[in-house]
């Protein structure tokens, strides 16, 4: 082994005992590690931050871009500056002007990606599910593909009713559901408990890989420390 | 009115983006109409809104630098010698990349040394809370969610662990693996259409001056 590689084994092998120790409670040897890692994220992202994105786009332009180049990117710089007064209480009101540029762009952007992203192309495939000559072509039989999507859109619908909460008050009763809509809410939850669990089990087959691993770094380790 | 400078700038740069999505996205830069130019302001406020979200994120990281570099030089139970490690930590990583630049091997190897064994071990830590996590659901919640994600759970992992490919050999067996290995699918998309009209709505209360996250 390089001397390079076992430093950064050495160093692989601490932070993975550091964090095992949460197994006997929160402690200051995970808090340790824990803020190591924060600290060096941190600090990456920083130096990313600059090569990647103020550099390229305000610094690089600015010192040798065209005039019409810096001057586009003078309400930018401007923004940016008022940004930076957030981090100064007594100024911190100027930086709300860059909010409400970057929260502006940032909602169209979400209500763009909304409707194109998810809305059109989940209501697309809800619907392709129902092309029943797919299936045949994959040799599925028809009937039981048109049973699989009438389950998932019935599953849809009812997972979106669970998540509708308006209710109407009639007189000396507490506000309630009509009963319809308690029915397909109660669909609703095993829809998306089954999702839920399936998310489960791939995340807990994820750990348990990671586990499998770990725990053989740490034995290589200790093998190779001792022979 | 609350801040009304900062209301217009968010509806007015966030309509124009939110147009952009409206208008054919093909123009001919031999024959510029009014479309190319909108697509251009449009492209150009993208440009600026990337460049300040970068700006935030660096004033946050900067913020929390501040906050640790507080509890260091504070006294009695508020002082936490732990962020000097913070401080330490970040302030090596920010002068070696900017030294180095993060392109540099020995720079990313460095990184990657202490960002990957922290990460799997925490990943890994998953099984003992994850486990425990679901042991108490069931004591604590019993009802139709918990039953069916507790079932959900342990028929998926079982599916996982090779069983479906088996199942998949034996034709008769075949459709209704199948059907089960979809059916997480309606659930995910049920929240997905949920989390995309909740969006929605809030990217709308934004454009509308509804709400002003930004007037604080």
């Amino acid at each position: 082994m390089m001397q390079g590689d076992l430093i950064w084994t050495l160093v692989g092998f601490i932070l993975t005992l550091l964090v095992f120790s949460y197994l006997f409670g929160d402690n200051v040897l995970f808090r340790l590690a824990v803020y190591v890692f924060v600290g060096v994220t941190s600090g990456y992202v920083v130096v990313l931050l600059v090569d990647q994105v103020l550099v390229p786009r305000l610094v690089t332009p600015l010192m040798q871009g065209s005039i019409e180049q810096r001057l586009l990117l003078v309400i930018p710089l401007i923004l940016s500056i008022l940004l930076v007064t957030k981090l100064f209480p007594r100024l911190a009101a100027f930086g709300n002007l860059s909010l409400g540029v970057m929260v502006g762009i940032g909602a169209a952007v979400i209500v763009g990606g909304a409707l194109q992203g998810t809305l059109a192309s989940q209501i697309t495939a809800a619907v392709t599910d129902f092309n029943l000559q797919s299936g045949v072509l994959k040799g599925r039989d028809p009937v039981l593909k048109l049973i699989e999507a009438l389950i998932l859109l019935v599953g849809t619908i009812s997972t979106l009713v669970y998540f509708q909460f308006g209710a109407t008050a009639k007189p000396n009763q507490p506000p309630r559901r009509p009963r319809w809509v308690e029915m397909l809410a109660g669909m609703g939850q095993i829809f998306i408990g089954i999702t839920l669990g399936s998310l489960f089990a791939g995340v807990f087959a994820a750990a348990l890989t990671a586990l499998i691993d770990r725990l053989d770094f740490i034995t290589l380790v200790i093998y190779d420390i001792l022979f | 009115m609350r801040a009304p400078f900062s209301t217009a700038l968010a509806i007015a740069f966030g309509l124009v983006v939110l147009l952009g999505y409206f208008i054919p996205a093909p123009c001919d830069p031999a024959n510029p109409g009014l479309s190319c130019t909108f697509l251009g302001i449009r492209v150009v406020l993208l440009d600026w809104g990337a460049t300040l979200a970068g700006v935030a994120m660096l004033v946050g990281i900067v913020n929390l630098a501040l906050v640790h570099w507080r509890k260091v030089r504070a006294s009695g139970k508020e002082r936490d010698l732990l962020s000097a490690v913070f401080l330490l930590a970040f302030l090596i990583t920010l002068a070696a990349g900017l030294w180095f630049t993060p392109a540099d091997v020995r720079f990313q190897r460095a990184v990657l040394g202490i960002q990957t064994p922290v990460e799997i071990s925490l990943m890994a830590l998953l099984v003992v809370t994850l486990a425990y996590a679901s042991l108490r659901l069931l004591q604590r919640r019993s009802g139709l969610m918990a039953v069916s994600f507790v079932i959900s759970a342990l028929v998926f992992l079982l599916l996982m662990s090779g069983l479906s490919g088996l199942f998949q050999q034996v034709p008769l067996l075949r459709e209704p693996v199948n059907v089960i290995n979809r059916l997480p699918l309606a659930g995910a998309r049920g929240i997905l259409l949920g989390i995309a009209l909740g969006s929605l709505t809030a990217g709308l209360r934004i454009l509308l001056g509804a709400d002003r996250p930004y007037s604080g």
